[in-house]
């Protein structure tokens, strides 16, 4: 197994995992705690259109991944603040929406492209020292802005009225977060894949929340679990010749249902009782 | 009396195609203990939010500090310690009394700043003045409804207000704990000078508390002493015909059952 190490490929796509795993299961905990899971889904598939888009005319796919990402987020924010629909509704339509436009820019190109079912599926052994330095420089900046402003997104996730209510901006930090959720997805397209990305977000901070009542404590925990699902999912991958997105999900999914079942919050219920 | 901190004039709030609050001319001292009653769609809570700064008037003005609505910054709203009305917490979320009350300190600290020792030294304060300092560690959503009441007072004193806002604080809590509440605010208001607007439907109750009441029916419909407000025809006008004043001087809805 360590002879996996000495090859550039499987350094380049344990470094990659390992600052995806770090950043998604960070901003999962925001994510989970303020509901917005399904921003997390639609955006990746926003952030997958603007890849085909790029694709289709020539560009380079990051920039047009991002622009497709905020611009849904930022609707989607606009929407729900309006009142004019709810959270998951907006997404739902602007999930399939575009969906539908990644389907007909993948109908335009000719012939078959495979590197954009890469940004679908998630290619993380396929990662380029470029690629990697991308991930490297967009991860840090989500990373600083996260733990900078850390106290301001916790407050909104517990109670955004009373956040706005104390003096905190919570309209801007709201925005915010919902900025770093489309720029996480984007970093980590490549890696995952826009189908799976969204269980990244999701499970890491849905295991930690099985496993403590502290705030701080489910932050590091889910960074932990992130880290580790995502290392150990490209090993797997390695080892029995997996593809490596479904392999970092599933094991990410095991050690959910693991927690959930061995849960000290669900175990102390049912001594109580 | 002291400086009015809290002015309206002639202020009307509400949203497209529903007046919340009409034509309300009202200053709130600094010091002061007001109650404000009212029936249900009064404007109780449309006040609370004028007062919070997260509605601007319609018409007319309001003051808080000195400061236009218009004015308003975070530094202004970190200086009003606010209690939300009860059944808006998620029991299930993941956060300790301590983490919790911190929270109160994040308005005060600004964007940039972390919190210091000092911050958590104020929280842990604050949770002493309300009896809940051996909780710090537990988990909100494992305490009483009284507990957490006190838990969320103690996270508007962690701000260091000047203004203590409580919307309902005693609703879904037993008759116990009620007093117990209205105990706590009445010794924070007297011990740290603060000025307090408590919003409650429990009129009994709160009249021995309080220095000044306001009575609201989508309008200021009076405003004063206690005994100047709870006059059986004032309250028959807001309340309708059926409430009564005891013998006692209890405020109650005459019992259908019993006629």
């Amino acid at each position: 197994m360590l002879e996996m190490l000495s090859y550039d490929f499987m350094q380049r796509s344990l470094w990659a995992a390992a600052l995806v795993g770090a950043i998604c299961s960070m901003i999962g905990v925001f994510v989970v705690l303020r509901g917005l899971a399904f921003v997390g889904a639609g955006t990746a598939h926003a952030a997958f259109a603007g890849v085909t888009l790029a694709y289709l005319v020539g560009l380079p796919p990051l920039p047009l991944a991002i622009l497709f990402g905020l611009a849904t987020v930022w609707v989607t924010g606009v929407m729900e603040e309006k009142g004019q629909m709810k959270l998951d509704v907006s997404i739902g339509i602007l999930y399939t929406a575009t969906m539908a436009l990644a389907i007909l820019f993948i109908g335009l190109m000719k012939g078959y492209n495979a590197e954009v079912y890469g940004y679908l599926f998630g290619s993380v052994l396929s990662v380029t020292p470029e690629e990697l330095r991308t991930i490297w420089i967009l991860g840090f900046i989500v990373l600083c802005i996260m733990v900078v402003f850390s106290k301001e997104l916790y407050f909104i996730a517990f109670d955004q009225e009373m956040a706005e209510a104390s003096g905190v901006p919570a309209r801007q930090i709201f925005f915010l977060l919902l900025s770093l959720i489309a720029l996480t997805v984007v970093v980590s397209l490549k890696t995952v894949g826009a189908i799976l990305v969204f269980a990244m977000i999701l499970i890491p901070a849905s295991t930690a929340y099985q496993l403590t009542h502290s705030l701080s404590h489910m932050t590091a925990y889910s960074v932990v679990i992130g880290v580790v699902c995502a290392v150990g999912g490209v090993t797997l991958s390695y080892a029995w010749n997996l593809p490596s997105g479904p392999a970092i999900v599933l094991l990410a999914t095991t050690l959910f249902f693991l927690s959930a079942l061995f849960s000290p919050k669900r175990l102390k219920r049912a001594a109580a009782l | 009396m002291g400086t009015p901190i809290i002015r309206f004039s002639h202020a009307t709030f509400g949203f497209p195609g529903v007046i919340a609050l009409k034509d309300i001319t009202l200053e709130i001292a600094e010091g002061e203990f007001v109650g404000i009653i009212g029936p249900n769609g009064s404007g109780k809570t449309t006040l609370c939010k004028a007062v919070l700064g997260l509605m601007r008037p319609l018409e007319g003005s309001l003051q808080i500090f000195d400061c236009s609505c218009e004015e308003l910054r975070c530094h202004h709203r970190a200086r009003i310690g606010y209690l939300p009305q009860k059944g808006r917490l998620d029991q299930n979320f993941p956060i300790t009394v301590l983490e919790a009350v911190m929270m109160g300190r994040y308005g005060a600290l600004g964007l940039f700043r972390r919190p210091a020792k000092q911050d958590r030294e104020i929280a842990l304060q604050a949770l002493a003045n309300v009896g809940m300092q051996d909780h710090h560690d537990t988990a909100l959503g494992h305490l009483s409804s009284g507990q957490q009441q006190r838990v969320l007072i103690a996270r508007a004193l962690a701000q260091q207000p000047q203004v203590l806002l409580l919307d309902e604080p005693t609703t879904g809590i037993d008759i116990t704990t009620q007093h117990s509440v209205l105990d706590l605010v009445r010794r924070l208001h007297r011990d740290l000078g603060l000025t307090v607007l408590l919003v409650t439907h429990d009129i009994n109750m709160i009249r021995p508390q309080v220095d000044r009441m306001v009575l609201l029916k989508t309008r200021l419909f009076a405003a004063g002493a206690p005994e100047a407000v709870l006059k059986l025809d004032i309250l028959q006008q807001v309340y309708g015909k059926d409430l009564v004043i005891t013998e006692k001087d209890l405020i109650i809805v005459e019992d259908y059952h019993h006629r």
